[in-house]
């Protein structure tokens, strides 16, 4: 049809140049004339077509680069920080067709169908329709799948290999490791971090990467530790019929997270929806739920008043009666209804002295100070799943109140481990990462919050209350543990329950200089039998952390001491405090 | 002699295009034989890979676990058997206790007699 206009064009662009130049005496002129015409035309269809070609957004596709473009990019291998394997590739098969290619559709769908049951017929046949010159028919088949369409025959049917991530470990780590899709982009854990980060191949036409170029990201997780943390929160889950568990394992002195597990949980080679409600308990509890941390916020208020210098560990704080405030009253747990020296408060966790505390250093001051310590802004670390701390609107005396034992300010528990982990290491707040860091780059981007003396005044009143406290279940001879129990009532409806709990525990060890902070968290434990009725966060939280670290501590290389350290600390025991603190609660 | 030169020349032409002949399919061999072992290279990679994985799957320290509560016969650690290399108290000098007691019963090995010279116990000989 084109030829047949450009020919009628040129014949009558002939004509009426003929009859143009026809008076012209010179008849090779106007031929040539006709002929830089002709020859000009010829030049602007080639110019048009280029313009068309230009502006077509369909660049024609061969088959490989359709292939690639569709099939799922390499990812490095995430090792945990001893080198084992917590997530690899490895290739599989898919099978693709090119519709054009293929002569009988229905033939096609009818066997391919037959191989492969699980692929939907009618979808199928919507897919080789379509117009397109490439489309997956299934992706990572086995080998044997693949052997039996091969010998099926049908031409358009190809196998194109891809990359399946796996992660040999199943569910250890799996909130921090995360998972991937289909098409191995990262959707949740360090795997979605990698795609941020540009670890990965990003399959995009023109930034290739080679898959030999990506090395393995190693993570501060310990795979055996891990391991360990789960077995035991698994263990305690079972016997203390809790809703669910979750605990940590953090390097103070750099803030790598040595272990994280969040249960109930899921396998990353088959992850779940989360965005079914089934599927909402399976969250990571330790960075996205956020919970009121119930007495552990206690050494946060602590600590505060000490380094505010209102308060020292001899002052007594008056905790004979409830202490009221307009329409509330606040109860001690264990009353003792007498005046209690500091160690007192932290190791009876008597909710009137902390709150005393928090009113001797102000609204302001406390505020600032939960603010100075991370508590009231968004922690966010290597891990795209974050939350933000419930913070009350109206932050009255009531509420510094409450919050100085940990009621009415809703944290993420990785934001109350930072913060217990800065009072515990000489001062030094730093954001946790899952990625190995050394001492030296921690300390280099951490920021000194609290004074060495508070500090090791924090970490005498945990080893204390590990001896004399409520913190004993978890006072493993030979480690020289300091601990914290949290016992935080749930609020049914609008009222803080009684009898539903949610508990925390923290640890140290050793306490003297330390290395290791321990979370363990039971969210609505009930009493074991033999415990007398007991569901406070000693019962079980502390129970688990104290057999965590008696298989923690010797997994990462540290023997128990045989005597305790001779002088553990020196700042304090020059005021005359804490020369043994083994002897504390009876100051 | 003209003609010797020319069939020599004839000759050399034809040998070298042979040569050359030779050398270009042998460079499209090994050509082959380098991609198939690329190839092969990258299979066997991508099988360590996931034999690597398949190690690490077995390997796991859950399964372990489960393997040696089932099949072994064995205690779970306790922390007092373990001790750190500095803790354990120095070896004492040796001593040859057989030869001490030998000694004080007067019996000692100084007191044998050797070389004809004169023993403690020349009576016994």
């Amino acid at each position: 049809m084109k030829a047949a206009f450009l020919s009628n064009l040129r014949g009558r662009l002939m004509g009426g140049a003929s009859r143009l130049f026809a008076p012209a005496a010179d008849k090779g002129r106007g031929r040539i004339r006709q002929l830089i015409l002709l020859i000009g035309i010829a030049y602007l269809g080639i110019a048009a077509k280029l313009v068309h070609l230009g502006l077509s957004h369909e660049a024609p596709q061969t088959l490989k680069s359709a292939a690639d473009l569709a099939a799922a990019g390499a990812r490095p291998d995430l090792i945990d920080r001893n080198g084992a394997i917590l997530a690899t590739d490895v290739k599989t098969m898919s099978v693709f067709a090119e519709p054009k290619n293929i002569i009988d559709k229905d033939e096609a769908v009818e066997l391919v169908t037959a191989v492969l049951p699980d692929v939907d017929a009618h979808e199928l046949r919507d897919r080789l329709n379509s117009k397109k010159g490439f489309v997956w028919i299934k992706r990572q088949i086995t080998a044997k799948e693949q052997n039996e369409i091969y010998r099926l025959g049908l031409p358009g049917i190809g196998f194109w290999p891809e990359n399946k991530r796996i992660y040999p470990n199943g569910a250890l780590g799996a909130h921090v490791i995360g998972f991937v899709d289909k098409d191995n982009i990262g959707i949740a854990g360090m795997e979605k971090y990698l795609d941020t980060q540009g670890l990965t191949d990003p399959h995009v036409p023109g930034f290739q990467v080679d898959p030999e170029a990506l090395k393995p990201v190693r993570l501060s997780l310990d795979l055996k530790a891990t391991q360990a943390l789960r077995d035991e929160l698994v263990q305690g889950l079972e016997k203390y019929h809790a809703k669910a568990a979750a605990g940590a394992i953090l390097d103070v002195n750099t803030g790598e997270v040595v272990a994280l597990e969040s249960l109930p949980d899921y396998d990353p080679n088959d992850p779940p929806d989360f965005t079914k409600p089934a599927n909402v308990g399976k969250i990571n509890r330790i960075n996205v739920g956020t919970y009121e941390m119930g007495s552990t916020f206690k050494a946060l208020t602590i600590a505060m008043a000490l380094d505010s210098g209102k308060v020292s560990l001899g002052s007594h704080v008056d905790a004979r009666e409830s202490l009221r405030s307009g329409r509330f009253t606040i109860h001690d747990f264990h009353a003792t209804h007498r005046v209690l020296s500091v160690p007192e408060v932290f190791t009876h966790s008597s909710n009137i002295g902390t709150a005393r505390m928090a009113l001797m250093v102000g609204v302001q001051g406390h505020q600032n100070f939960l603010r100075k310590m991370g508590q009231l802004d968004r922690l966010t670390t290597e891990l795209p799943e974050n939350a933000k701390p419930q913070v009350p609107h109206h932050w009255g005396e009531l509420n510094t109140m409450t919050i100085a034992f940990g009621q009415g300010l809703n944290v993420a528990p990785l934001q109350a481990v930072m913060a217990v982990a800065a009072l515990a290491n000489g001062g030094h707040l730093m954001k946790p990462t899952f990625l190995v860091r050394d001492e030296a780059t921690a300390m280099a981007n951490s920021e000194k919050v609290i004074s060495e003396q508070t500090s090791e005044s924090m970490r005498y009143l945990m080893r204390s209350n590990a001896t004399h406290g409520s913190a004993g279940f978890a006072n493993i001879e030979g480690y020289y543990v300091g601990g914290k129990t949290g016992t935080a009532q749930k609020i049914v409806g609008r009222r803080y329950s009684n009898d539903k709990v949610f508990n925390t525990f923290m640890a140290i060890t050793p306490a003297d200089k330390p290395k290791y902070l321990y979370l363990v968290i039971y969210d609505q434990p009930e009493a074991a039998p033999g415990d007398g009725g007991y569901h406070t966060a000693a019962y079980n939280a502390g129970r688990v952390a104290g057999s965590l670290i008696r298989r923690v501590e010797p997994l990462e290389g540290h023997a128990p001491f045989l005597a305790p350290p001779v002088h553990p600390f020196p700042l304090i025991a020059r005021l005359g405090y804490g020369g043994d603190a083994d002897r504390v609660g009876k100051e | 002699m003209w003609r010797l030169v020319h069939l020599f020349a004839i000759a050399a032409l034809i040998g070298s295009a042979g040569y050359v002949y030779r050398i270009k399919y042998q460079t499209i061999l090994e050509a082959e034989q380098i991609v198939k072992l690329k190839h092969q290279i990258n299979k066997t990679k991508d099988e360590i890979g996931v034999l690597h994985a398949e190690y690490e799957h077995l390997a796991r320290p859950d399964r372990v676990q489960e393997l040696a509560d089932k099949l072994l016969q064995m205690q779970p650690l306790a922390l007092n058997q373990i001790a750190r290399v500095a803790d354990i108290p120095e070896k004492n000098a040796a001593a040859d206790s057989i030869g001490h007691k030998l000694e004080e019963l007067g019996l000692g090995l100084s007191a044998t007699p050797s070389n004809g010279a004169a023993g403690a116990t020349p009576s016994a000989r």
